[in-house]
């Protein structure tokens, strides 16, 4: 029986969490860190391979072990999810992620204001939940600013102040300075896309990335070497929180991070306020509890949700903080487009540099082009590099499927595979979608995991009128853009039949109606003003844009506000 | 670089063939049979080291008859032709046999099961083994696992046994040779992937041209790279 007493506990070492530790040590505060994988090293990342790290998943969660499971609609049985989208490791999800690195536009937090005010209420789809975001671009801008020079992320301006900078995404919200590094290396998939966006009035871009393109607060920068999503960075150019936040963490020498401990309770006592967290150890022992003053939960969307619905009580039957019944809903993800170009004239070699939407137009994401006849709103990022987001050949061969006409086995896939391998590119649409409130997380009744929890479980299904009228658009967008390249072959992937797809964001949403939303817009919880929810499950819409740089913006902000507000009167931060 | 390859396919076909023949099942498959080797069986490539137990291509998992059903399915995934290395030049059998005693462990049964049903299946459409069809007919079946209209089937599916096939074999050609298959960079060469190369210069990315490197990289060996 071990229980230890401290200031903050913090569940997940990942993204989220490795910022608050960082800050809140940095303060003064005493902190402890549970994270349910291992502490690895940039050592640990020596071995390129391809099959244990992009293909076995090695990184991610394990999907037998730690099932998350899906169901298109409450009358079908729900079964594991193959893949997850975050991570199992103190670094979280930022050691294996591409490191794409977006500020979001600022309708981007104004989705239903914005979207009336253009088109008419009418224009929203009526089955849908979109708010508003409580907090605007403006009051985020220091924080994305904070982030980006903390890490150290790579791009070019687009939009400084006001002034829009040809080269950089000219899209952007306006930013108050340039970022702290310059553009990686471009490479052939970004010359082949930005010659073709060009041409047909586009405007592309080198994509932000939080991977060093010169050396940087002691970091060297990356050499390129392509085993990028999926893979730690073997000489740490990567700016994951493994090697950024969590040291500085550790240099505060206020914070400790236990490792292999898996949270299954958050703890709460009859005043209603959380008093700590109860976690299972390395050898399964559950008698493991940490006592803080401040409960923070940061474990990724799933277990955010799935924390508080199991650590429910007599006084918080529906879970704690969910006296709005909002708690598990409105989850949305980020639907890809796909299309694939194969030349016959040049090679593109996918497999070199970074692997991840490796440069993008913007043009089509948000509310960056009118929708008045398209008949839905919001858009998509639309990017270029190997399918799969991997450059390597297994990336490749499961993640492309052959033209139309070519088998995918056998002589002719042979020939096709040989042939254009290191001749083809894949663009994907990353698309916003809506949040619907019957897309939810909740328990699965049938499925557990290692531990004996039941596993989250999603009931979604992201095919509605809107979104697929997106989809179509964004695929024809990219189509036009593979033909301007002058690609022999330029064909789309088929839809997926519903499943959610990356990034999966919502389930505590942030608002300023307690009624409607779980947290306030520093991710406090209603209900329990000393237990905190970071991450993308507070996120009221998701955006065209990878949710990251957003989540750790947004860390950011709790963590001033629980330093300068909170710690000298703890309360509820924001007065409904 | 073809009598390379040609050797090598020749050895591993001769190979899955000895183990068909060990197991008493009788006749060489004309799909093993119209390839079987004239030549270059001891080609001066280092690589290549023809031994007792290695020759087998398997050992850890698999029994004799399901090897050879296992090599010769892979091989119609991805066939190997001169200049174009296959499942069996890159020791796909091998990579799967030792992933299902380690990493796979928890999917033998869906082997064995699938392996089953998928003789149950030949030998009522066609009264034959798998490996003593011809590739038109090997083809066949597999395009009806693929397509999900092959019978006998229960668990696993038919597309569930095929994709894993697939999966698979795409696994054994293209990972590093670390995990006992894509031998002697067989895939690598076959798509012409360098492997691990931790360095690429802007002038690389920028190349309209194949790869100027001269080695494939792997995690545990390397060798000269030329163009196949
Ligand atoms: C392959 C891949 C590529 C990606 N690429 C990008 C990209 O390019 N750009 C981008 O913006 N995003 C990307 N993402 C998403 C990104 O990884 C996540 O958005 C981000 O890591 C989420 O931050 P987080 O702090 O909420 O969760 P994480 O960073 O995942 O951290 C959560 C941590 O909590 C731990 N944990 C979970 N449950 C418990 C529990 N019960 N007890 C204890 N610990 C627990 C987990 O092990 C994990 O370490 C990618 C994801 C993947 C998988
Ligand atoms: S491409 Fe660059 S950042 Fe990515 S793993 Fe390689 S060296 Fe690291």
């Amino acid at each position: 029986m071990a229980t230890e007493k401290t200031d903050v506990v913090i569940v997940g070492a990942g993204a989220a969490g490795g910022i608050l530790a960082a800050e809140l040590g940095r303060a003064g505060m005493k902190v402890i860190g549970l994270e349910r994988g291992p502490r690895l090293a940039t050592k640990d990342f020596a071995p390129q391979d391809e099959l244990r790290f992009f293909q076995r998943q090695d990184l991610r969660p394990n999907v037998k072990r730690q099932p998350v499971t899906w169901r298109p609609n409450t009358k079908s049985r729900a079964t594991p999810i193959p893949s997850q989208s975050y991570g199992n490791q103190a670094g979280g999800g930022t050691v294996h992620y591409g490191a794409v690195s977006w500020r979001f536009h600022e309708d981007d937090f104004k989705v239903r204001s914005h979207t009336i005010a253009r088109y008419g209420a009418s224009a929203i789809p009526e089955d849908s939940s979109v708010i508003d975001w409580p907090v605007s671009y403006t009051e985020l801008e220091p924080y994305y600013d904070r982030i980006e020079y903390e890490i150290g992320v790579s791009g070019k301006a687009g939009n400084l102040q006001g002034r829009k900078i040809d080269g950089g995404n000219v899209f952007e919200a306006p930013r108050q300075r340039e970022f702290p590094l310059p553009p990686l290396q471009v490479d052939q998939v970004g010359v082949t896309f930005d010659a073709a966006t060009k041409k047909l009035g586009y405007h592309p871009f080198s994509t932000p990335r939080a991977i060093l393109s010169q050396p940087y607060k002691g970091r060297p920068a990356c050499s390129y070497c392509g085993f990028c999503q999926g893979f730690g960075c073997h000489i740490g150019a990567k700016s994951s929180t493994l090697v950024t936040n969590l040291p500085d963490a550790d240099a505060t020498n206020n914070f400790k991070l236990i490792t292999n401990a898996m949270v299954y309770h958050i703890n709460t006592d009859n005043s209603g306020r959380a008093t700590g967290v109860s976690y299972y150890g390395p050898d399964g022992s559950a008698d493991n509890t940490i006592e803080a003053e401040i409960v923070i939960v940061a474990p990724f969307v799933y277990d955010s949700v799935r924390l508080l619905l199991l650590s429910k009580t007599d006084k918080f039957p529906n879970g704690l903080a969910n006296s709005s019944s909002h708690l598990g809903r409105h989850l949305m993800s980020h639907i890809g487009a796909r299309v694939f170009a194969a030349f016959d004239d040049r090679h593109i070699n996918v497999y070199m540099g970074p692997s991840a939407q490796k440069h993008t137009i913007d043009d089509f994401n948000g509310d960056n082009f009118d929708h008045s006849k398209l008949g839905f709103i919001r858009g998509s990022q639309i990017s270029a590099g190997p399918a799969g987001l991997e450059g390597g050949p297994i990336a490749s061969a499961m993640n492309m499927p052959p033209p139309p006409g070519v088998p995918n086995w056998g002589e002719g896939y042979r020939d096709f595979f040989a042939k254009y391998y290191t001749r083809y590119l894949a663009m994907t649409g990353q698309t916003e979608e809506l949040p619907y409130p019957n897309q939810i997380i909740d328990l699965d009744p049938d499925i557990r995991d290692a531990w004996g929890l039941p596993a989250p479980r999603m009931t979604y299904d992201w095919r509605r009128p809107n979104e697929l009228k997106r989809i179509e658009f964004v695929n024809e967008k990219m189509l036009e853009i593979g033909r301007a390249m002058g690609a022999t072959h330029v064909w789309r992937a088929p839809s997926s039949p519903g499943t959610p797809g990356s990034h999966h964001q919502g389930g505590t949403r942030m608002g300023s109606n307690p009624k409607e939303s779980v947290v306030n817009k520093f991710g406090q919880t209603w209900d329990i003003p000393n237990l905190f929810v970071i991450g993308s499950s507070t996120f009221p819409t998701s955006s065209g844009f990878n949710p990251t740089l957003t989540i750790q913006a947004l860390a950011y902000m709790s963590a001033d506000a629980i330093i300068k507000q909170y710690r000298k009167s703890p309360g509820p931060l924001i007065r409904a | 670089m073809i009598e390379l390859d040609e050797a090598r396919r020749a050895f591993l076909l001769r190979a899955a063939l000895a183990a068909v023949a060990g197991a008493g099942i009788g006749t060489v498959p004309e799909s093993l049979a119209q390839a079987q080797p004239t030549q270059h069986q001891h080609s001066a490539q280092p690589a290549v080291h023809p031994h007792p137990s290695s020759a087998r291509g398997f050992g850890a998992f698999f029994n004799d008859d399901d090897a050879a059903t296992v090599a010769a399915l892979t091989e119609r995934l991805m066939p190997g032709a001169p200049g174009k290395p296959g499942a069996l030049d890159a020791g796909v059998l091998n990579y799967i046999d030792l992933a299902l005693v380690g990493a796979y462990f928890d999917m033998q049964d869906f082997y064995r099961r699938g392996l089953n049903s998928l003789e149950a299946y030949c030998q009522k459409t066609h009264k034959e083994s798998f490996v003593k069809l011809g590739d038109a007919r090997q083809n066949e079946v597999i395009a009806a696992l693929a397509n999900g209209k092959a019978t006998e089937f229960d668990w696993p599916r038919p597309q569930a046994f095929f994709n894993t096939l697939r999966t698979h074999t795409v696994e054994g050609m293209f990972a590093d040779p670390i995990h006992g298959g894509n031998k002697d960079f067989a895939g690598w060469r076959l798509v012409d992937f360098p492997g691990a190369h931790p360095v690429f210069s802007q002038a690389d990315m920028l190349s309209k041209n194949a790869f100027a490197g001269d080695q494939y990289i792997g995690l545990q060996s390397r060798a000269p790279r030329r163009r196949a």
